[in-house]
């Protein structure tokens, strides 16, 4: 009970922090959204039309008054009218929320039972040729960076090949069901890849050096001792050495959902991370502060998940918990 | 877990291989052209606009239309209105209709609506990229309905090119359904209805378009049945999209790295066509030093605008002209030219008591440093090599340029005026529009002082009273007179040099005829235009020998390529789209790519990793031996 109650104080202490450095951080940048509404070249504005061009996006008034009604609409959940979309911020993000999650989410999962498979399988038989072999690859495959990756795909596969479309989410043109569906799927293939090959080294690494202690363990040996397979040993092996992998694949979903910023603008998919990138380079406050808002409390949601599902995992951790400390 | 796994793996190839035809099962007789735009353009909603976004009017006109078209020429064609005549003292103009028009919804178009364009325009105090047209001059003050065919505007000034602007420019809307909204500007979802040759059906936002053609235009129905328009930001995905066979034309100009490359390819081909931009290069001229225009004309007769030409633009483009505007626009001084003599420059300044420091940077007589700072789009690869280009072409004059590449709406902050000071920018690279160049009064509004409603305040902050006196007169003369002034303006502006302009790119688009090849060149609008859609134009110049006219197919999604053809368009350079008119476009990534060429670094790494792969499939066979898979 006091566990969570300080768990959850933590948290909170970090989204205030969060809500905060959301509203004060666009604001740092040099100009602002004026330079989109009424962009120099079309004269200076005086302060009484600045201010009504402001007032229409609820941003008139000094910062201080701002930040008042910007929390006011937070409480409301009311998160103000794009600027450079002209509606709502809300429905701007939901046309979007969703691609983002079929692609992230496809990453997150193919990466960590890739890098699960890999990993595992690496660890295993450390220092093996194979696990020379495979680290070397994947660590390679790592340090390349992601529009370097994405657009080799698209030029061996797209433009070479013609196996998949060069671009977007899905058809511009009309499709029935079926039809549609494969389209999509189709359009996910390269972008997903990209953004899985640039996911896959961390729960790679986890998974191996997790295999390679687990190993070491005292059961291990005392099972093969009492003459177990090498098939059975390895069952036991990988299901305590899961643990340490499955905070590392949580986890990728909040930092794979900042890489594909990049992903998504080599392959123009409809995501978050292209809209946020837009937004900044509009100096667009309000649809900032909502794609922002929305990636720190995944990210925070991603850590609260971890802390309040490990010891369901790992009853060893429950047990300390019990007793006083943990994390 | 293999069997779950090669049964995904199966699924995944079979919808590979099995979409493309499904794809191509609905094929008919229809003509479709699918265009990736390099910007969203919301609903094009005439009211939100974003300001002179290259491609906003052109696309736009797709599905409205003006009264007259177009605006680049002195004498643009009757469009929805059959002609116009002015008043004696040219402040109101009797403009008569076409007879029959209807709006996309059936209703009839009517003098009504024409003037509730202007009117609603006026009365929102003119928002958005078309606004200008009633609030600036011409200042728009009332107009009146004579029937439903006749329409009488009057200006609050006498105005001689009202065909071109705003006749030419204004997209005329329906009144029947925007009399009901109570703010445009919030509208920007909704379908558009105009009166154009295509009628919009569909519209994702930021992510596509379909229009269709409207079979009952008044100039006859469009040559085209359907324009599917995805929005493709990235430069690299859209070329590669057109060598696919997903996309037949791009809306981006074609980087010169890839001119080659396309031409080699039998299945696109490349059309040339006036854009009326100018990349130039702007002084503020109310900071120290840059405020001589002894200054600033040393640096003008130093710039080799020729090598910025050749290196920039690849050497599709003209140089620059000392007399600012476009040679293509109605209003461009008869002879023009760029005078280079960097030892003139160079006498100039030591005359004028600009003497050379111990770093080899001038010095003025006050003791301000020849040392700038260059402010360029950092999304705009041009304009960083125009940059790079000046600071050294300056460098031999004791000038001492940085170049610094900023976010657009950082360096609309630094030429933006601060409430205790002038901007805080030395210089800065920007586009120049095809519509600001068309305009007859573009000096007056960019360079007059202190400037119509505080333009030329932010664009450049150039005080002269007789180069003023000339363009305020020049604004309400007939045009003969009207040029004689704008001439005379231009003259003083070449001699004190407020601003150098670089080059005049060319506009340059691949397409794939095999789609469709009706693509012309509107001048001052490019191809990208309503008049490549229509029978009249269309058909009429472009007759393409080496084409067949074979039946028009759906593209195949795969298309063989030649071996030597276009490798990839990596460096492709992505035109302005940081436009005079508001770096504030850039943000739909119309600017774009990092321009980076990495040419032995992937077939290097490709190779370590196929290296990796081929170890690793290798052991894995051979442990396969030791150890038992489940």
């Amino acid at each position: 009970m006091n566990r969570y109650a300080r768990i959850f104080g933590q948290y909170l202490l970090v989204v205030a922090a969060a809500v905060v450095l959301n509203f004060a951080l666009p604001r740092l940048a040099p100009g602002g959204p004026i330079e989109y509404l009424a962009p120099p070249a079309d004269g200076t504005v005086s302060e009484v039309e600045r201010e009504e061009i402001l007032a229409r996006y609820d941003l008139e008034g000094s910062t201080g008054d701002q930040f008042v009604s910007y929390m006011e609409n937070l409480v409301n959940g009311d998160l103000g009218t794009s600027i450079r979309e002209s509606r709502p911020v809300v429905e701007v993000i939901g046309d979007r929320v969703l691609w983002s999650l079929l692609l992230v989410g496809t990453a997150v999962i193919v990466s960590s039972v890739l890098g699960v498979m890999l990993g595992f399988a690496a660890g295993w038989r450390r220092g093996s040729r194979r696990d020379a072999s495979i680290l070397s690859g994947v660590l390679a495959v790592d340090a390349l960076p992601a529009f370097f990756v994405g657009l080799m795909l698209l030029l061996v596969f797209s433009v070479k090949l013609g196996w998949f479309p060069v671009y977007g989410a899905v058809s511009a043109e009309e499709m029935d069901g079926f039809a549609r569906v494969l389209d999509i799927g189709r359009r996910l293939v390269l972008p997903a890849t990209t953004l899985t090959l640039v996911g896959l080294g961390s729960v790679f690494v986890v998974a191996r050096s997790a295999m390679i202690s687990e190993t070491g363990e005292d059961y291990v040996f005392m099972a093969r001792a009492k003459g177990l397979d090498e098939k059975g040993v390895r069952r036991h092996a990988r299901r305590n050495a899961l643990l340490p992998v499955s905070t590392v694949s949580l986890l990728g979903f909040s930092t794979l959902v900042g890489t594909a910023t990049i992903v998504e603008t080599v392959f123009s998919y409809p995501g978050l991370g292209s809209l946020g990138f837009a937004a900044v380079r509009s100096r667009d406050y309000p649809l900032l502060q909502g794609v922002f808002i929305l990636f720190a409390l995944v990210a925070i949601a991603v850590n609260l998940a971890n802390d309040l599902l490990y010891p369901l995992l790992d009853p060893r951790v429950r047990q300390a918990g019990s007793s006083e400390n943990d994390s | 877990m293999r069997k779950i796994l090669s049964a995904l793996l199966a699924a995944l190839l079979l919808s590979v291989f099995l979409s493309p035809a499904v794809a191509n099962a609905q094929e008919d007789e229809e003509v479709v052209v699918r265009i990736g735009l390099h910007a969203a353009e919301k609903n094009l909603n005439p009211f939100i606009s974003p300001t002179a976004l290259p491609i906003t009017h052109d696309f736009t006109m797709l599905v409205y239309d003006t009264l007259f078209w177009s605006q680049a020429t002195l004498n643009p064609e009757p469009w929805l209105a059959t002609g116009a005549e002015p008043s004696d003292d040219m402040r109101t103009w009797t403009v008569s209709l076409q007879e029959g028009i209807e709006w996309h919804d059936g209703m009839p178009f009517t003098a009504e609506d024409v003037a509730f364009t202007f009117q609603y325009m006026s009365d929102l105090g003119g928002p958005g990229r078309y606004g200008h047209h009633v609030t600036d001059h011409p200042t728009y003050v009332s107009s009146e309905v004579i029937d439903d065919l006749t329409i009488a505007i009057t200006f609050e000034d006498p105005l001689s090119t009202f065909t071109m602007l705003p006749g030419g420019d204004l997209p005329i809307v329906p009144k029947h359904i925007w009399e009901g909204v109570e703010d445009p500007t919030q509208d920007a979802t909704s379908l558009a209805i105009g009166t154009g040759p295509f009628r919009m059906t569909e519209y994702v936002p930021n992510t596509s378009y379909v229009l269709e053609a409207n079979e009952d235009y008044f100039k006859g129905a469009p040559t085209v049945d359907r324009l599917v328009m995805p929005v493709v930001g990235d430069a690299q995905a859209a070329f590669a999209g057109l060598q696919t066979g997903e996309l037949d034309f791009v809306t981006r100009n074609l980087p010169a790295p890839l001119h080659d490359p396309v031409n080699a390819n039998p299945d696109l081909e490349i059309v040339d066509g006036s854009r009326m931009q100018s990349l130039y290069l702007m002084f503020n001229t109310r900071k120290p030093a840059l405020n001589d225009p002894v200054v600033r004309k040393a640096m003008s007769l130093t710039l080799d605008v020729q090598q910025i030409v050749d290196i920039v633009e690849g050497g599709l483009g003209r140089p620059g002209n000392d007399t600012w505007t476009h040679p293509d626009s109605e209003f461009a001084h008869p002879t023009g030219g760029h005078e280079l003599d960097p030892e003139a420059a160079i006498a100039n300044l030591d005359a004028a008591g600009y003497t050379v420091g111990a770093d080899g940077v001038r010095v003025s007589p006050d003791g301000v440093p020849l040392a700038f700072d260059l402010l360029v789009n950092a999304a705009a690869p041009p304009q960083i090599r125009a940059g790079e280009l000046v600071a050294e072409q300056l460098e031999p004059l004791g000038v001492d340029i940085t170049v610094e590449p900023l976010d657009a709406p950082a360096i609309g902050a630094a030429r933006r005026p601060s409430p205790d000071g002038p901007p805080t920018v030395d210089m800065f690279i920007a586009v120049f529009e095809s519509h600001a160049h068309a305009d007859p009064d573009h000096l007056f509004f960019f360079f007059n002082s202190p400037g119509h409603g505080g333009v030329g305040v932010v664009f450049s902050g150039y005080a002269n009273p007789d180069f003023d006196a000339l363009l305020a007169e020049g604004l309400t003369k007939p045009v003969a007179e009207k040029a004689e002034l704008i001439y005379q303006a231009q003259e003083i502006f070449a001699e004190e040099a407020p601003a150098v302009t670089l080059s005049y790119p060319n506009g340059r688009w691949a397409y794939r005829p095999a789609a469709y090849d009706g693509w012309i060149d509107d001048p001052g609008h490019g191809v990208f235009t309503k008049r490549s859609f229509l029978e009249e134009y269309a058909n009429v110049s472009e007759p393409e020998p080496e084409e067949e006219p074979e039946p028009v197919e759906e593209v195949d999604e795969v298309v063989e390529e030649e071996p030597e053809d276009v490798e990839e368009p990596e460096d492709t350079v992505v035109e302005e789209t940081a436009t005079d008119a508001g770096d504030d476009d850039d943000d739909e990534g119309s600017d774009d790519d990092d321009g980076g060429g990495f040419p032995v670094l992937p077939v290097a790494l490709g190779a370590v990793v196929l290296g990796g792969g081929v170890v690793f499939a290798m052991n894995r066979n051979r442990d396969k031996t030791d150890t038992v898979e489940d």
